[in-house]
């Protein structure tokens, strides 16, 4: 192991560990106000009228008359309003803010606010949606010859549910403007996309918005895109008070109900097997984006680019859509659209290996994607496919091969195991050519006289760790002890946009810039001197440019790879099941830091355990959330799973900094297909293609699978 | 001024609730869950008179203001409860719920609850003016439901020692720990020479109260194991037709399937 | 209405928290008091001093920490006892803070993660969540150490299975819980004789 993967204490760890890191939360001011919403009850209606209740001192009402820039929340498009003026599209859709000092009182004339509505009809399926907002198709081969010529077609759909982060702290957020000067702080992922909203909104030039981002209660995707409305909805709220802070936090339900969340989805897939290997993949992939565009593009991008897996299939045909419903607005989640497709691809490759009458896991080694073969957007693995050394490593470690054919035989009167396995990629960073074209970061590096250097950049440790990788990568280029590199929230005031911290890119690509800062630095280093430099991105020149138009070329520079085996143990009176074990390996280049690594691994197997089966997330007759409190929207405690193992494989990245690639998302993407494999053995049951897979559904495919034997 | 609502003997509290209609709260737990400002409490904490455990020859006695946490803790809390308490919630949970508020709260997922109605437990009552002793079953009146008066305070819970060595308890939750109980079960039976002497299931989360069928289980009770063996369909019949399953996260007809396939694996397991 | 009194010597931690309570009076107020509902005065040691606290005593503790007395220290995830961000310790024991009144408090010791933060059993908890990189967004963090101690003084070499279980109550969405784990049974080894 390299090493700069030797653990060090994290730059944040005192001030967490002792309670004094201020969450946004926890910030005090004599006179802050306190915001609530008054939010769309309907998933489709028409504004008539909003009548506010007597406002006593102090108090005001925040609508879309206050905005005095656009009524826009810019996301990739710009069809979010701040506030809804006219139209609501989805129950909880924001038509209006109470503000004021006493959070009770807030809370009741917000609920004495009374719209009138005309309702209007909802689409709350995305079967019934007549709204495609984005409609992507790309294929390469020839799969009208590959199914005419197959020996056997298979067609299968597949489900996937929401997913909601479940971050610790909820979503929040102060401003404050004074002296024409708008600042905001809060829980959020990418400042300056943050700031970009605010001065859409406000019409403030940008120099008089400042984002500041504070102690972050975990992200993973909600708080990418989320933060930017709650800013722009704030900071039209505070520049109607000036020299006031007016703050909101949301409570857990409204964090549940009206966040985004994980895309559900729905997909079709067909695939051409002749002389068993599979030729040719028609693939149809629908992701229900909710009331508004928002982050739904890029993620039904990254989707179906993922949506044939790690496998080399000569020819393609696939199409993503992101159809519009009177729904919650979905986003980013780590993963960001790639852990439904590939649901989809691993449960198919298990089904068309078992009606082969093969083992599953040699069907889709036979299958795998080998250094440089094509990717499914025509571009190359550039790098080695570690996937054999993975599979053979977590086979080891879990003793897959033993107990696959062990539960495939007599199991006990009670308890049914099985196991499964599953192979998967993360493309590591921006998909296409959204860092050279849309991005285009900027990093600094600020060394003081006594040689302490400062890292000037606006990624935010959201409890990833990058305080720490950051300072690693910088300390180690300059040669310097760790301690003397620091790394604070970001603050727009002061640091460049080095882009948003978003797409398991900060530490490749943002931390590549800061090596090659560091590198120069210490060619310019003068001792008691202050000194700047600053780096600009360039995209690596071995790759494929990437066209949106019809998904061609590299769409990522290299791959993160994981191998995920899952054991499983039901109980057939109840349905309900124990994780026996989750064994893994994973290969995100080099650990910077393999304990922050290692942690960022186990975290996300946990959440995609989660997706599989406990997080159930439903939506009543006005498609509202109904899971909206911890006790109904289920998520691991320490006591649920028997072992999680993780083990790390390393293929540098020679254009990451010290070898490493992009880590975040990857762990999670491939747990679903594993764990639904493994129940599909301890179920005896075949065609499981939805998750999540819930107890009351596991105690019927138990039921008909005893009727089978008794048959 | 604590003192009005932090009565340090029980003669203190009762007098208070005698004049004022006051919540009792014990562990709180159920009470803290809703947004509880301006609710009138009276706290029973410092009320030493209710903390007691007593384990007597035929029956185990705990006391309103006994913690869950004290239960797991004491050497003489039968192994049933012991087994049923140590899943509830978490730690945090477990340090400050009592086996009384759990029972007075008339939730029907309170695996506290669904054990005292296995064991035939009787539910201690006192005003200022009067004390009595409800039988379990007829102490709910429906979900959230009692027939405490409101003068009244549970003082104790009286729990039968008799019938509880051969206990099975299942629970199911929707994962190991802070779950609460989709369906849970408890499971009574008694051989004595060849003979069910005695038999009581129990089913909690099932149905607005605890189902706890006596007659049902009558329908064993005195047979030789061959006969019983010969009856259990019967049985078990009677209970598909008795239970009445609430839905709500989970189905109705999932909750109903998980008690009877409980209860078949209890009663072959038993009577072999 | 409500007044906080520090009856400790420390004038400057009295003055603050009775600077911070006249801002959030109204707030820790209900909008409709219950006409049988007054302020109370609960007078408690926190952190190890006696504090004397003036309000409704169906006010969440976690509120009182929080709002009135500023420690922030104490998080709010749920405010329905399902995550455990709100944990401190009340006579030693683990309780959620938003799952106690604030009436329950009076004449018991609170610690929380300012209090306990300072003690010697927390140094070794420090180095050993130092060590396994056990603290991701941290926001479960001051519970969670609170957890653990809670465990520990129970149990001072407890397996691997009573330290899930002692924290289960314990939600973290980061860490997959490994590392906590690890580093819980680590200052089991290392704090010996401290629990």
């Amino acid at each position: 192991m390299h090493p700069i993967s030797q653990p060090v204490v994290k730059k944040d760890h005192t001030e967490k560990m002792a309670g004094s890191a201020e969450y946004v939360g926890d910030f005090y001011s004599t006179d802050m106000l306190h915001a609530r919403f008054v939010r769309s009850p309907h998933p489709h209606a028409r504004i008539l009228e909003i009548c506010y209740p007597e406002l006593p001192e102090g108090y005001c009402s925040v609508d879309h008359r206050d905005v005095l820039g656009e009524n826009i929340v810019h996301v990739v498009e710009d069809d979010s309003p701040v506030f809804e003026v006219d139209e609501v599209f989805y129950v909880g859709d924001p038509v209006a803010m109470i503000i004021g000092p006493d959070p009770q009182r807030v809370k009741a004339l917000a609920a004495a606010t009374e719209v009138r509505y005309e309702v209007l009809s909802a689409i709350l399926d995305i079967d019934d949606s007549d709204t495609v907002f984005f409609d992507y198709h790309y294929g390469r081969g020839d799969c009208e010859d590959a199914f005419s010529e197959a020996d056997k077609v298979y067609e299968e759909q597949f489900s996937t549910g929401y997913q909601e982060q479940a971050y610790l702290e909820t979503q929040g957020m102060s401003a404050r403007y004074e002296d024409g000067l708008l600042t905001v702080h809060g829980s959020l992922q990418c400042p300056y996309y943050v700031h970009g909203a605010i001065a859409k909104a406000t019409g403030l030039p940008k120099g008089s918005v400042r984002v500041i981002q504070d102690y972050t209660g975990g992200g993973f995707g909600g708080k990418e895109a989320y933060p930017s409305f709650l800013a722009a909805q704030l900071g039209v709220a505070a520049m109607k008070v000036p020299g006031k802070d007016v703050r909101v936090v949301y409570d857990r339900r409204e964090d549940m109900e009206f966040t985004s969340k994980r895309h559900p989805s729905r997909c079709t897939y067909r695939a051409a097997v002749k002389d068993g290997r599979v030729t040719a993949l028609e693939i149809d992939v629908r992701f229900n984006s909710g009331a508004f565009t928002t982050l739904s593009p890029v993620v039904l991008q990254r989707g179906i680019i993922a949506a044939p897996g790690v496998y080399h299939v000569p020819s393609l045909k696939v199409r993503g859509r992101g159809l519009r419903t009177h729904t919650v607005p979905t986003g980013a989640y780590r993963g960001f659209g790639a852990p439904q497709t590939f649901f989809a691809i691993e449960r198919l490759m298990d089904h068309i290996a078992a009606d082969l009458g093969q083992d599953p896991l040699d069907f889709k080694l036979a299958h795998a994607a080998k250094k440089g073969d094509p990717t499914s957007t025509s571009g190359i693995y550039h790098y080695e496919v570690p996937l054999p050394e993975m599979v053979d490593k977590v086979c080891e470690m879990s003793d897959y091969r033993a107990k696959r054919a062990a539960y495939a035989k007599e199991q006990g009167r009670r308890y049914r195991n099985g196991i499964g396995i599953a192979l998967w990629f993360h493309g590591c960073g921006f998909t296409g050519s959204g860092e050279r074209d849309f991005i285009k970061a900027v990093v600094g590096l600020h060394k003081h006289a006594d040689g302490t250097v400062e890292v000037l950049a606006c990624n935010s440790d959201i409890g990833q760790g990058i305080k720490t990788t950051f300072s690693k990568v910088v300390a180690a280029e300059l040669g310097i002890p760790y301690d003397q590199v620091s790394y604070g929230n970001p603050d727009t005031s002061r640091v460049p946009d080095s882009g948003p911290t978003v797409a398991s890119r900060s530490l490749m690509t943002v931390g590549e810039l800061l090596r090659r800062a560091a590198a120069r630095l210490r060619e310019e280093w003068v001792d008691g001197q202050e000194q700047s430099v600053e780096e600009h991105y360039h995209e690596p020149d071995f790759m494929l440019p990437f066209s949106l138009e019809d998904f061609s070329g590299d769409a990522y520079p290299t791959y993160a790879w994981g191998v995920s085996a899952i054991e499983l143990r039901y109980d057939s009176l109840t349905g309900a099941n124990d994780i026996v074990g989750c064994w893994s390996s994973f290969d995100v280049g080099t650990p910077i830091d393999l304990a922050i690594v290692t942690g960022q691994m186990e975290g996300g197997v946990l959440q995609g355990l989660g997706y599989s089966s406990m997080e159930q997330m439903a939506t009543d007759a006005n498609g509202r959330i109904r899971n909206n409190s911890y006790s109904d929207y289920i998520i691991p405690t320490s006591a649920d799973v028997g072992e999680l193992a993780v083990s790390m494989h390393v293929v540098e990245f020679p254009f990451g900094p010290y070898g490493a690639k992009g880590a975040g998302e990857l762990p999670l993407v491939g747990i679903a297909p594993a764990f639904v494999e493994a129940a599909e053995q301890a179920l005896g049951a075949r065609g499981i293609n939805h998750i999540p897979l819930k107890a009351e559904e596991a105690l019927e495919y138990l039921g008909a699978a005893q009727k089978e034997a008794h048959r | 001024m604590v003192d009005r609502y932090a009565p340090t003997s029980l003669a203190a509290a009762l007098d208070l609730m005698a004049h004022e209609e006051l919540v009792p709260y014990a562990g709180g737990t159920d009470l803290m869950v809703d947004e509880a400002l301006g609710r009138p409490f009276v706290f029973l904490h410092g009320i030493e008179e209710l903390k007691g455990i007593t384990d007597n020859e035929d029956s185990f006695i705990v006391g309103a203001g006994v913690t869950y946490r004290e239960l797991l803790a004491h050497p003489a809390t039968p192994e049933l409860l012991k087994e049923a308490v140590a899943q509830i919630a978490a730690p945090a949970i477990r340090n400050t719920a009592t086996l009384a508020g759990n029972i007075a709260n008339a939730s029907p997922k309170g695996d506290g609850a669904l054990v005292c109605f296995a064991a035939d437990a009787e539910i201690v009552l006192r005003s200022a003016e009067t004390a009595r002793r409800v039988p379990i079953a007829s102490f709910y009146e429906g979900r959230g439901k009692t027939v405490r008066r409101p003068d009244e305070l549970v003082t104790a819970v009286i729990i039968p020692k008799k019938h509880l060595a051969g206990y099975r308890f299942e629970k199911v939750g929707a994962r190991k720990a802070l779950a609460i109980s989709r369906v849970s079960f408890v499971g009574l039976m008694t051989i004595e020479e060849s003979v069910v002497a005695h038999l009581a299931l129990a089913f909690g989360a099932v149905e607005d109260v605890v189902a706890r069928r006596p007659a049902i289980d009558a329908m064993l009770i005195g047979k030789t194991i061959e006969a019983a063996r010969g009856a259990a369909e019967e049985y078990l019949a009677a209970w598909d037709e008795a239970i009445q399953p609430i839905r709500g996260r989970v189905s109705a007809e999932y909750r109903k399937q998980v008690c009877l396939n409980l209860a078949r694996d209890f009663i072959t397991c038993r009577l072999g | 209405m409500s007044k906080t009194q520090g009856s400790s010597h420390d004038g400057a931690t009295a003055a603050v928290m009775s600077a911070a309570n006249e801002a959030v009076t109204t707030a820790t107020l209900p909008t409709t008091a219950a006409p049988s509902v007054r302020a109370v005065s609960v007078s408690f040691v926190l952190n190890g001093r006696e504090v004397t606290w003036e309000g409704d005593p169906s006010a969440k503790l976690l509120d009182v920490l929080r709002d009135d007395l500023r420690l922030t220290g104490v998080k709010c995830g749920c405010r329905e006892g399902e995550c455990g961000a709100c944990s401190i310790l009340l006579d030693g024991v683990l309780v959620n803070s938003c799952m106690v009144a604030a009436g329950r408090v009076g004449g018991t010791e609170v610690t929380t993660i300012e209090g306990y933060c300072t003690t010697e059993r927390f140094k070794v908890l420090d180095a050993t969540f130092a060590r396994r990189s056990a603290v991701q967004c941290g926001y479960c963090i001051p519970g969670m150490v609170l957890a653990a101690e809670a465990l520990l003084s129970a149990n001072p070499h407890p397996t691997e299975e009573e330290v899930r279980t002692g924290i289960s109550g314990n939600l973290c969405r980061c860490t997959g819980y490994n590392a906590i784990v690890d580093a819980i049974l680590d200052a089991s080894k290392e704090g010996e004789g401290l629990w």
